[in-house]
């Protein structure tokens, strides 16, 4: 297929589509209606299903019930509709649920704005609803690597059986880029799932269930959950870009802001200063270790979000106190320009000489 | 190489259109692009821009605090991005209007009356086409066949449109291409 | 000549089926059973007509009946773990005649049922089909999930009045109104009974429950919500009834209407919905008996039994 001009938000439908999900649930929210204007355009021409839910709680539970039943299914939204997913995604995950999950985030909290933010991090990451759960979190910064990761995001959800979210900002969403469809799954040729309730013919019944009263089992049921999200430590993604041969100073950044960096990065070296880059590109589990080998050639770090602080958490946790870690955030849907991320490392640098 | 284009006009003035338009002339031409909305309440009938980046390297910022180029279909756009254009960039002016011409004097300005010239093409909604086709000529940074190519897939299956279309890229493309050829020779 | 089978350890002596006897066939003894409940005995086997009576209106599948040679059976869509149930609830003869409809239906294997949050939590225990649990609410939002998914199951809900009249009154009017092609069976009981008899949006004017403890006040709480009037005035879904099973002929009434509620949705015709007024014998602070008699005097005429709304081409006489 040759390559499309597309907006981020449509090539995520595409690629679910490309992925073999012939169902989308979801409530209009800005800035991802383009999410749900097209699945509802494209879902019928493959013999697919839309469905406009009456709420974002409606339409995550609608999620649990399409995917207990065996479906390949993802809904979209943005912040304040992601929280209200919160109990369908706690039960999902608790019922061990395969579904897709994309949020474009905006700024918070409350209702916010409906600018470009990162500041849903610490809920994609640490859970998000109620209980001890974790979602399989992707970045994407590009609207082809938005593409690629929904396809990956749908069979990483099948494999462990775990809710996978695409976290994405506005800008990702908005944004056109060429984008190419590398793969075709069709619905027919996606494994069973011998687990799923679609009727009990020739099998013991299958019970869909989060509910465990008794203690022993559902603490048997926790440890058993927190083992399968140390398993998916394997699937660790990142990029280190200008970090060979070590750098003045690390940016650690992800999604937009890692697109940023690599223009400051361009106009650090005009100015005789090495910035590299080290993005995230699963966010949960978090590259901890690729982390510490790159930072290790770097003289300091410097983390940089649409946030006032929240993946520094995890970048100060990580490098403990091995090497200085500054901060640059900017909120409420600001977007930082190249020039400010140069700006802060060359700050970053003079003190730390 | 590596462009960074910012159109703005009225909401309905088509700026987003020409900005995809630009953006996949220049993804056809074998460019690494992205195309920027802004987005947000403006959207709806307000003021309008997006933001082209045409390179030859991966792209990093989708958005341009100093773009190398700006299309100003109406006044508050040419009021907003003048000063952030880089010297020696490129300004086209809907002088049908935009009642003043811009204060620099370290970029070339390519005025053009772009609502005028559509009217005589023959479709006053195809006055973004004059200012796109104004750039190209001036800039050359897009093959202009390679724009009206993109016309097809802008109007699918409406011909007439289509020509419409392309005639008022050419006015443009000539305006933009003579003054161009006039700034070189001084 | 037909007798009674009681399998004294699913019974709770409730009693019920002592008084749907209309020949005094059945007692209450004073043998415990291993629960610790008085079971009742056959005490006057010869006058025993077949009836079933008892049968019907015992929510423990705890009464068989032979006849003729003949011996009835449990449902085979229940797995046979017996209700947690509160003796004498009524939950457990709805869950009966659903199972019934499914085995007379011949779907057992192609269903999916949906528990709720609420006393039927553990309804997944309960039915042999396959289940999916939903949170509190949202019950018919998870039904659409799979109904749109797997347009080939039958997919039904059961939920009580916090769950659906409550919490999920969204999901309620919505999956209604867009026609989704489920069942739902709604148990009204008038009272939130699983978290200890808190106020229901059901809860009748002047009925004490524990967040209502001098009786519902409507001039603070509103009146009880009518969920299959309110229902109606919606133009899509299509079978829209109120029954209940507080005694045999009710039972059977009940029967037909959820079997209609099923078969509805086997042709493909969207939403059906059927009320069941239950009874909450502890909630109430009544005895299983009293409590059918209580539900009889106040809750029938507040919410009136029938069929309000058929699918409009179908000629369907109104319930009983």
């Amino acid at each position: 297929m040759a390559k499309k001009l597309m907006k981020g938000c449509e090539a995520i439908g595409e690629a679910a589509i490309h992925a073999g999900c012939r169902l989308f649930f979801g409530y209009p929210i800005t800035p991802q209606n383009e999410i749900p204007e097209y699945m509802s355009a494209r879902l019928p021409q493959v013999g697919g299903t839309f469905v406009q839910a009456e709420s974002e709680v409606a339409a995550s539970n609608m999620l649990y019930g399409a995917a207990g039943a065996g479906c390949r299914v993802f809904t979209s939204s943005s912040s304040p509709g992601i929280s209200l997913m919160q109990e369908g995604l706690s039960y999902i995950a608790a019922a061990e649920l395969p579904v897709v999950v994309v949020n474009i985030m905006r700024g918070g909290p409350g209702l916010g704005g409906i600018l470009p933010s990162q500041s849903d991090y610490f809920q994609a990451t640490k859970g998000g609803g109620h209980g001890d759960y974790r979602l399989l979190v992707l970045a994407p910064s590009t609207v082809q690597e938005a593409a690629d990761l929904v396809i990956d995001a749908f069979d990483l959800a099948d494999e462990y059986r775990n809710p996978v979210m695409i976290l994405g900002d506005g800008l990702i969403g908005q944004m056109m880029e060429p984008v190419e469809f590398k793969k075709e799954i069709k619905p027919e040729d996606l494994p069973e799932k011998p687990w799923a309730t679609t009727g009990r013919a020739g099998r013991q019944q299958n019970i869909i269930n989060s509910l465990y009263l008794d203690p022993e089992q559902l603490e048997a049921h926790n440890w058993d959950l927190h083992r399968k999200y140390q398993r998916m430590a394997k699937e660790v993604r990142y990029e280190a870009f200008n970090t060979d041969g070590g750098c003045d100073v690390l940016i650690v950044a992800y999604g937009t802001v890692a697109r940023i960096t690599k223009t400051a990065i361009d106009m650090a070296r005009e100015k005789g200063l090495k910035i590299g880059l080290f993005r995230p590109i699963t966010l949960y589990p978090y590259p901890t270790e690729a982390l510490v080998q790159t930072a290790e050639g770097a003289k300091s770090v410097l983390v940089s979000e649409l946030s006032t602080g929240q993946m520094v958490e995890d970048v100060r946790a990580a490098i403990a106190g091995r090497r200085p870690v500054g901060f640059y955030g900017r909120v409420g849907g600001m977007v930082m320009g190249p020039d400010e991320l140069v700006e802060q490392a060359e700050k970053l640098v003079a003190v730390h000489v | 190489m590596h462009n960074e284009i910012v159109m703005a006009g009225f909401g309905g003035q088509g700026v987003l259109l020409i900005g995809k338009m630009l953006a996949y002339a220049g993804m056809n031409a074998g460019n690494e692009v992205t195309w920027m909305p802004s987005y947000g309440p403006e959207m709806r009938g307000g003021t309008c821009n997006c933001t082209v980046v045409l390179s030859d390297h991966p792209i990093g910022s989708p958005i341009s605090k100093r773009p190398h180029a700006l299309i100003a279909l109406n006044l508050p756009s040419l009021d907003k991005f003048e000063d952030a254009v880089r010297p020696g960039g490129i300004i086209v002016v809907n002088t049908s209007l935009i009642n003043r011409l811009p204060k620099r004097t370290d970029v070339t300005v390519v005025p053009v009356p772009a609502n005028e010239i559509a009217v005589e093409v023959g479709t006053a909604k195809a006055a973004n086409m004059v200012a796109l086709g104004a750039f190209l000529g001036a800039s050359g940074l897009v093959d202009q066949k390679g724009v009206e190519s993109v016309l097809v897939e802008a109007f699918p299956n409406r011909q007439k449109l289509i020509e419409l279309n392309e005639k008022a890229l050419r006015r443009g493309f000539e305006i933009g291409q003579g003054h161009a050829a006039a700034v070189a020779a001084g | 000549m037909p007798s009674v089978i009681i399998d004294k350890d699913r019974c709770k002596g409730c009693e019920l089926c002592v008084y749907a006897c209309p020949e005094d066939v059945l007692a209450m003894s004073d043998e415990i059973n291993a629960k610790g409940y008085f079971v009742p005995i056959v005490a006057h086997p010869e006058n025993c007509t077949g009836c079933r009576y008892c049968l019907l209106v015992c929510p423990d599948v705890a009464i068989q009946v032979e006849n003729k040679g003949k011996v009835t059976k449990p449902p085979e869509s229940l797995t046979g773990k017996p209700f947690s149930y509160c003796p004498g609830c009524t939950h457990g003869v709805i869950h009966r005649l659903i199972a019934e409809v499914m085995d007379e239906l011949g779907i057992q294997e192609r269903t999916v049922g949906i528990a709720p949050v609420g006393c039927s939590v553990l309804a997944y225990e309960f039915f042999a089909c396959d289940m999916q649990e939903a949170s509190h609410g949202r019950a018919m939002a998870v039904a659409t999930g799979i109904k749109r998914g797997r347009p080939d199951l039958t997919v039904f809900t059961y939920q009580g009045d916090g769950d659906l009249a409550s919490i999920g009154m969204a999901e309620t009017v919505h999956a209604a109104n867009r026609g989704e092609k489920i069942t739902v069976i709604f148990v009204n009981n008038a009272i939130y009974g699983m978290t200890g008899g808190q106020m229901a949006p059901t809860t009748l004017p002047g009925q004490v429950a524990s967040t209502c403890p001098t009786g519902r006040d409507v001039t603070l709480t509103g009146y009880p919500i009518r969920v299959v009037e309110l229902l109606k005035s919606l133009r899509t879904p299509a079978y829209l009834a109120r029954v209940t099973v507080t005694d045999p002929k009710n039972v059977l009434a009940a029967k037909k209407a959820i079997r209609k509620a099923f078969k509805y949705q086997l042709e493909g015709t969207c939403f059906s919905l059927v009320e069941v007024l239950s009874t909450c014998p502890i909630g109430w602070g009544e005895t299983p008996h009293d409590a059918c008699g209580w539900l009889q005097e106040n809750m029938v005429p507040y919410y009136p039994l029938g069929e309000v709304k058929v699918p409009e081409e179908a000629t369907v006489q109104a319930g009983s």
